[in-house]
C-alpha cells in the first residue's frame, strides 16, 4: 500500500526526517511513537505531499504522492485543526467533504446519524461553527470526517490528545473495528503507550527521524516502548524530589 | 515597556515569512510619500500666492483661515481610507506582570508617528512663518500652530477610533463616510451653512486672542480618552479572537451553486467565508461604499477627460471586491490549507470556484451600478465594459498573484485588534490592476478613438473569459511549482 523510498527531510542542516525504506501493507495497523521533535508529524506531512522531500519518495499503491492526487481518493486525514474549514457548522463541513465524495445528503445524515455515541450529543445541531468548538470537538469533527470517506488508509496525528476519555475508548474501538472487519490501513501516531500498543499491531519508534525500532505488537512491546522512554527511571526520580521538598 | 514592544515589533517585522515582500511595498510606499511630501511642501511655501489667485477678493489670513478646517475635514476622509492602524499582537502579554495600561498607551502612542500628521505643518507652517507671524506677531503664529497640531491629533484619534469601531462593524466606515460627504455636499451643493465662515470664527478670533488655542485641547483628550477607554475595553481574549457564545449559527446552503459541481461547493464555502469573518465581510462592505464613488465623481462637468475617468471609476466600482479581497487570496484560506490539499479537490476545480465567486460578485456589483445610467447611456456601457475586463482579466490577475502570496491570514482572530492588509499598503498592490487597462484604453483616447480603446477592452475581458479553461491550466501549472512554499507560509502563524 505505501512504500517509501530513500526518504529525507533537512532543515536548516538538521536531518529532521530519514527514512531509507519502509514498506506498508494493505491491512496493517501501525503506530508511530517518539518524543517531540522525533519527525512525526513531519513523515505525515510528507506522505500527505504537503511538504517537499530533500530526497527520495512516498508511495501510495506504487504512484508517487508528489504529482499525483489519485491517493486522495483512498486517503483520509487529520493531522490537526489546520485541516478543518472553521467557518462552517460541522454539518456543513461533512456535507461538503461528502459531497467531494459524490454522497448525498442523505447519506451523510445517515452515516452521521451512526456516530451518535462518538459525538456524545456535542457536535451536532449546536448551531456553532467548528472554530468555536473546543480542541476536544473539533478533533471529532475531523476524526469523523475521515470516517465519512470510507478511506482504505486513514491518517491520524495525535488523535487522542485533546479528546475525553470516553471518546478515547470510542475511537479506539472504531479504529480498531476498521482495521480488523474492514481491513482498512490505519497509521496512527501518539504519546499514549498504552492506547498504541492496544490499537496497533505494528509500532514505528522514531528518534532524531530515523526509525529506531519496528517491532510487531506483542505482550511484551508495552514494557519494550516504556522502558526506552524511561518511564520507570523518571517514576524513581521524582519520588525522590518530593521526599526531599518533605523534608 | 514601550521600548520593549518596539523592539519586540521590529523583530516581528524582521522575522516574519513575508520580510522581502513587505519591504518592498514599504520602499514603494516610502518613496510615494516622499514624493506627496515634496508636493505638499511646495504648496505650502507657494499658499499664499495661491490663495490669492483662488480667492482674488478676500483678505489672505482670511481666506487661509478659511480653509483650515476645510483641510481637516478632507484629511479626516483621506485617513479613514488610507492611514494605518498600529498593531500590537497584544495576547502573549495580557497574562504577564504587563499593565493593561501601558499595552494601550503603547498603541495609543504608535499611532501618532504616521505620516498623516506630518502633512498639515508641511502644508501650513510655511504660511504662518511667512504672513501671519509678519503681521500679527510670533505669539500668534504660535497659538496658530499649537491649534494645528492640537486638530491634527485630534484628527488622528478620531479616524482611528471610527476604524476600529468599524473592523467590529462596517457599517460604521459606511456611515462616517457619509456624514462627511453629508457636510461636504451641505456647504459646496446645498449651501445650508459655510464650513469656510466657521472656521474663520475660530481662527479669526485667535489673531485677537492667542489663548483660545488651548481650546481644541479639550478636544484632544476627549479623542484620546476615547481610543483609550476601547482599547481597553477590548483587551479580553473574547475580543481578541477565541470563543464568544454567540446566537445559534445555521446551516446555509446555496442550491444554485451546487449545480456547478465542486467548483460550485467551493465557491459556496467562499461566500459563506466572505460573510462569516468579519474582516472578509468588510472587504464587502467597503466594496458597497465604492459604489458611492461613481456620485462623487460623475456628473462634475469640470473633470478633465470624465471618460477616461469613468473608465477608472467603473472598474472599482464592478471590480472593487476583486481587487480588496483577491489581494489576499487563498491567504483567506490559510487556516484550513492542508486540508484543501489533502481532500479529494481537483485544483482545476478550486480555482473554477474562485472565477465563479468574483463573477457572482462582480455581476452583483455591476447590477448595483446600474442607477448611474442617469449620467447617461455611455455611462453603462463603461461600466459594462470594465465589468467585462474585470471578470475576464483582473480575475487572472489577481490569482496570478496568489501563487505568489505567502502570508498567512488568521481568520478567527477577532476583527477588533486584527489590521492586517486595511491600510494604503494594500492598494500599492493593486497598482497593476489598475493601470492595465490604461495602457490600452490612453492610446486610442488621445487620438479621439475611444471607443476603439473601450471596445478593446471589453474584446480582450471576452478573450480572456472565453479562454479561462486555458488561464486555469495556466495557473495551475504554476501553483503546482509554489505549493509547498504556500503551505508552508501559511502554517506559519
Amino acid at each position: 500500500m505505501i512504500e517509501i523510498k530513500d526518504l529525507k527531510k533537512i532543515y536548516n542542516g538538521v536531518t529532521v526526517v530519514n527514512v531509507p525504506h519502509l514498506e506498508i501493507k494493505k491491512g496493517e495497523s501501525i503506530g508511530l511513537v517518539g518524543n517531540n521533535g522525533a519527525g512525526k508529524t513531519t513523515l505525515f506531512r510528507m506522505m500527505l505531499d504537503l511538504i517537499r522531500p530533500e530526497r527520495g519518495e512516498v508511495l501510495m499503491n506504487n504512484e508517487p504522492v508528489a504529482g499525483h492526487e489519485n491517493w486522495k481518493n483512498f486517503t483520509a486525514s487529520y493531522l490537526d485543526e489546520g485541516f478543518l474549514i472553521d467557518y462552517l457548522t460541522p454539518e456543513e463541513y461533512f456535507y461538503f467533504i461528502g459531497g467531494l465524495h459524490q454522497q448525498t445528503h442523505a447519506h451523510v445524515d445517515d452515516f452521521l446519524a451512526g456516530l451518535g455515541d462518538f459525538f456524545n450529543g456535542e457536535i451536532l445541531k449546536k448551531g456553532k461553527y467548528i472554530r468555536d468548538l473546543s480542541k476536544g470537538n473539533q478533533c471529532k469533527v475531523g476524526v469523523a470526517s475521515c470516517l465519512l470517506q470510507n478511506p482504505e488508509l486513514l491518517m491520524l496525528d495525535e488523535p487522542f490528545a485533546n479528546i475525553d476519555p470516553s471518546t478515547q475508548f470510542r475511537l479506539k474501538s472504531i479504529v480498531k473495528d476498521l482495521n480488523k472487519n474492514k481491513g482498512v490501513t490505519t497509521l496512527i501516531s501518539s504519546h499514549d503507550l498504552n492506547h498504541i500498543t492496544d490499537v496497533c499491531d505494528r509500532i514505528l519508534l522514531m528518534e532524531k527521524g530515523v526509525i529506531i525500532k519496528d517491532i510487531a505488537t506483542s505482550s511484551s512491546t508495552l514494557n519494550e516502548l516504556e522502558n526506552y522512554f524511561g518511564v520507570e527511571q523518571s517514576f524513581a526520580t521524582a519520588a525522590k524530589v518530593d521526599q526531599e521538598e518533605n523534608h | 515597556m514601550t521600548s520593549t514592544f518596539i523592539r519586540h515589533e521590529l523583530k516581528a517585522f524582521w522575522r516574519s515569512k513575508n520580510t522581502g515582500k513587505t519591504i518592498v511595498v514599504r520602499v514603494v510606499m516610502a518613496l510615494l510619500v516622499l514624493y506627496l511630501l515634496a508636493v505638499v511642501f511646495v504648496l505650502g511655501f507657494s499658499m499664499n500666492i495661491i490663495l490669492e489667485k483662488v480667492f482674488p477678493k478676500d483678505d489672505l489670513v482670511v481666506s487661509f483661515c478659511g480653509i483650515l478646517l476645510l483641510y481637516f475635514l478632507s484629511d479626516l476622509f483621506t485617513r479613514l481610507q488610507l492611514q494605518e492602524l498600529p498593531t500590537l499582537r497584544v495576547q502573549p502579554y495580557l497574562q504577564l506582570p504587563v499593565k493593561r495600561n501601558s499595552l494601550v498607551r503603547y498603541l495609543a502612542f504608535t499611532s501618532l508617528l504616521s505620516v498623516f500628521n506630518l502633512w498639515p505643518f508641511i502644508l501650513f507652517v510655511p504660511f504662518i512663518l511667512k504672513v501671519i507671524a509678519a503681521d500679527s506677531g510670533n505669539l500668534t503664529a504660535a497659538a496658530f500652530i499649537v491649534s494645528l497640531a492640537e486638530l491634527t491629533v485630534f484628527n488622528n484619534y478620531l479616524s482611528l477610533y471610527i476604524k476600529r469601531k468599524s473592523n467590529l462593524n462596517g457599517w460604521i466606515f459606511l456611515i462616517a463616510a457619509a456624514a462627511i460627504i453629508l457636510i461636504g455636499l451641505s456647504d459646496f451643493y446645498f449651501h445650508f451653512f459655510s464650513i469656510r465662515k466657521i472656521s474663520y470664527l475660530f481662527f479669526g478670533h485667535l489673531i485677537t486672542q492667542p489663548a483660545l488655542a488651548l481650546l481644541p485641547v479639550l478636544l484632544c483628550a476627549i479623542m484620546y480618552y476615547l481610543n483609550f477607554l476601547f482599547l481597553k475595553e477590548n483587551l479580553y481574549l473574547e475580543e481578541l479572537g477565541s470563543r464568544k457564545a454567540g446566537k445559534y449559527k445555521s446551516s446555509t446552503e446555496y442550491p444554485l451553486l451546487s449545480r456547478f459541481g465542486s467548483a460550485g461547493d467551493l465557491a459556496a464555502n467562499e461566500i459563506k467565508l466572505v460573510l462569516r469573518n468579519k474582516r472578509s465581510k468588510s472587504a464587502l462592505i467597503m466594496g458597497l461604499f465604492f459604489l458611492l464613488y461613481g456620485l462623487l465623481f460623475y456628473g462634475k462637468p469640470g473633470l478633465p477627460g470624465s471618460d477616461g475617468f469613468k473608465v477608472f471609476v467603473g472598474m472599482f466600482m464592478t471590480g472593487i471586491f476583486i481587487i480588496n479581497y483577491g489581494q489576499f487570496m487563498f491567504s483567506w484560506q490559510a487556516s484550513h490549507f492542508d486540508g484543501l490539499l489533502v481532500s479529494k479537490i481537483k485544483f482545476t476545480d478550486f480555482l473554477k470556484g474562485k472565477y465563479l465567486l468574483f463573477t457572482i460578485i462582480s455581476t452583483v456589483f455591476f447590477l448595483l451600478t446600474t442607477p448611474y445610467v442617469y449620467f447617461g447611456w455611455k455611462t453603462i456601457l463603461i461600466h459594462f465594459v470594465m465589468y467585462l475586463w474585470n471578470i475576464g482579466v483582473n480575475t487572472t490577475m489577481v490569482l496570478f498573484f496568489a501563487n505568489r502570496n505567502y502570508r498567512r491570514i488568521d481568520l478567527s482572530r477577532g476583527a477588533a485588534f486584527n489590521w492586517e492588509g486595511v491600510s494604503g499598503n494594500q492598494w500599492i498592490l493593486s497598482l497593476p490592476l489598475i493601470i492595465t487597462p490604461y495602457i490600452i484604453y490612453t492610446p486610442f483616447a488621445l487620438f479621439n478613438h475611444a471607443y476603439i480603446g473601450l471596445a478593446l477592452i471589453a474584446l480582450t475581458g471576452l478573450a480572456f473569459i472565453v479562454t479561462r479553461s486555458f488561464w486555469i491550466k495556466k495557473l495551475e501549472a504554476d501553483f503546482y511549482t509554489k505549493r509547498y512554499t504556500i503551505a508552508e507560509g501559511f502554517r506559519n502563524k
